[in-house]
Order: C-alpha cells, then structure tokens, then sequence
C-alpha cells in the first residue's frame, strides 16, 4: 500500500468516514512497522489500539466464574437446608402455642362461668334455690323434732326403772 | 442455555468485556469484579437468552450497565490512565526506543481518557473492538446519528491532540 492511498484512507478515517474494512487496512499498514516519517504520529496511535487489544484476563480468571456459577447450581441445596432450619422454628412455635392453648384452658374451668347474664333473673334462680335450701332445711328440722321425742321418752322409760332397782334393793 | 453453551459462547467474549469495562472504569481490578459479575448475571437470565439476537453485543451492554453503576454509586469519572500498561517489549527496540514509545502509549492513553464519556465509549468501540456502528447503538443505547457523531468529534479531538503533540517535538 503507497503511502498516497494510505493518506487518503486516513483523512477518511479522521472524518469518521471509513468503513471497518478500511480501517483494517490502516491498522495492517501501521502494523508492519516501516512507516514514512509524516504519518509517525498517526502509526502511534494505531500501535496504541494494537496494544490495547492484547490486554487480557489473567488465564485463573475462567476458572474463578465458573466455580461461582457451580456454587449458584448448589445453591438450591443450601435453599432447601435453609427450609429445614426454618420447618424447625415453626414446630417449636406450633407446640408453645398448643402448650399454652391447653394450660388457659385447664386454668379456665377452675372458674366457673356465669350462667346468667340477666341480673333479674339471676336472683330469681338464686331465691329459687335458697328457697330450696330452707325447705330441705325446715323438712330436716321435723325429723331432728321426731328424734328429740324419741329421746324424751326413752328417758322417761329409764328413770322408772331406776326407781325400780332401787326399792327391790331396799326390800 | 447449558452450560457448554455459556463456555463456548459467553466466555470467549470475556477479554472484550474486560477492556470495555477498564476503559469505562480506569482501573483492572474493578473490570475484573465487574466482568465476573457481568457473566453471572447472564448466566443467572440464561432462560431470556433465547430473544437475544446478538449474544456479544448483549454481554457488554450488561458490562456497561454495571460500571455505569459502579462509577454512579462511587461518585466519580473514570480514573485517568491509573492502570500500568501492558508491557511493550519489542527485540528490535533498544532501551531507549522502548522508554520512547511507552511514553508516547502513555500520552495517547491520557489523551483518550480525556475524551467525554460518550466519545471515549465510541472510540473504544470502533477503534479497539472494531464493532460496526449498529453493534455500537446496541451496546450503548444510543441511535446512529450519535454513534456517527461521537465518533467524528473523538477522533477530531484525538487529532489536533496528536498534532500538538508533535509540534512540541513529542
């Protein structure tokens, strides 16, 4: 390529007008090193872009991605030891919250509930059953009357018969 | 995707996607985090993949998206040409020829570095990766006419660079 046709590509190059073909040509031009003295500073920069392209990632660099990717596949497994722990947690909960559901209710039937919530009528059954008492009661204190007379009669019967003994003794 | 897939396909483009991400975040330590988090994020939308028509174009648009990011969560531009450069040791060269010419790597380094962010993009794409301007629109989002455009201003502003350089006899 002669140092005219190379000019010309650059000044299309410089104006953003070449294509990637033409710019291949221009980096093949300034690549093979013998470069006329007015296109130094063009030839730099070219070099420079040459340069920049064999700037590459160390070779352990392929390995470190695909560990982190593998251990992404493994992920699932460290997923599913997480549900494990979690499962846990909530049968340790569940049974609190049973334990204490039973003990409130024990504790609840040590009190007994009302039974009315009308006050009017909760007198009327509490009179009821007063009166209940007292006539059980009255009825208790007819019989206990019937034991006493048993009681005073058989005294009676007794203190003749002590005074029986008593004169057979003196005969 | 299975997996061969991703190492045929996919891993290959990785030195690409490294030196995109370098020159978008000026340091090789950050493109490496950068790539290795790009290929996993394909490797995790593996099963989108399938829609994509340019694999390539896709991965260093992901590469883009994640330095973009970096740099935004940072707070800052690109670091100017921190990185060492690569080692340029040619048999004909002597010493002094090789200091040479790593000073003149350097200064188009900067110079390019210096560019605004779109053009640089451009630049780098065209000049370095030698994408065609449709690959370009894909992987940076951006119509045509601004692809065509950053491209003339980036290599209009590299060339009066170049020649003052040369005019203070560099």
């Amino acid at each position: 390529m002669d140092s005219k046709h190379v000019e010309a590509l650059l000044e299309k190059y410089w104006n953003g007008d070449t294509s990637l073909e033409e710019e291949a040509q221009l980096r093949a031009f300034f690549a093979q090193g013998d470069v006329p003295a007015s296109l130094q500073s063009a030839a730099s920069l070219f070099r420079y872009f040459q340069q920049e392209q064999q700037k590459k990632l160390a070779p352990s660099f392929d390995a470190r991605v695909t560990k982190s990717i593998r251990q992404r596949q493994g992920g699932k497994i460290i997923r599913m030891v997480n549900l494990v722990n979690v499962a846990r947690i909530a049968a340790g909960v569940l049974v609190i919250v049973a334990a204490g559901y039973l003990i409130r209710q024990e504790v609840s039937k040590m009190y007994p509930e009302d039974t009315y919530s009308d006050p009017k009528v909760a007198f009327e059954e509490t009179k009821k059953a007063l009166m209940m008492i007292s006539k059980s009661f009255g009825k208790a204190q007819q019989e206990a009357g019937k034991i006493k007379m048993f009681n005073e009669a058989e005294e009676k019967i007794q203190s003749p018969k002590a005074d029986n003994t008593e004169q057979k003794a003196s005969i | 995707m299975d997996f061969h897939m991703f190492e045929t396909r996919v891993l290959p483009v990785k030195n690409k996607l490294f030196r995109f991400a370098t020159r978008l975040l000026g340091s090789q330590e950050e493109a490496k985090d950068v790539v290795q988090e790009a290929l996993i994020k394909v490797w995790k939308g593996r099963e989108q993949l399938n829609d994509v028509q340019n694999l390539e174009a896709w991965c260093m648009r992901i590469v883009k998206n994640l330095s973009l990011d970096r740099l935004r969560s940072s707070q800052r531009r690109p670091a100017d040409g921190l990185d060492s450069h690569a080692d340029i040791r040619q048999e004909s060269l002597t010493p002094h020829e090789t200091t040479e010419l790593q000073e003149s790597m350097k200064q188009i380094e900067q110079l390019m570095n210096a560019l605004p962010d779109k053009q640089r993009q451009v630049m780098h794409l065209r000049d370095i990766e030698g994408y065609s301007y449709q690959e370009i629109c894909e992987i940076l989002e951006i119509d045509m006419s601004q692809v065509k455009v950053s491209l003339f201003r980036a290599r209009q502003a590299v060339r009066d660079q170049l020649i003052k350089m040369n005019a203070y006899g560099l």
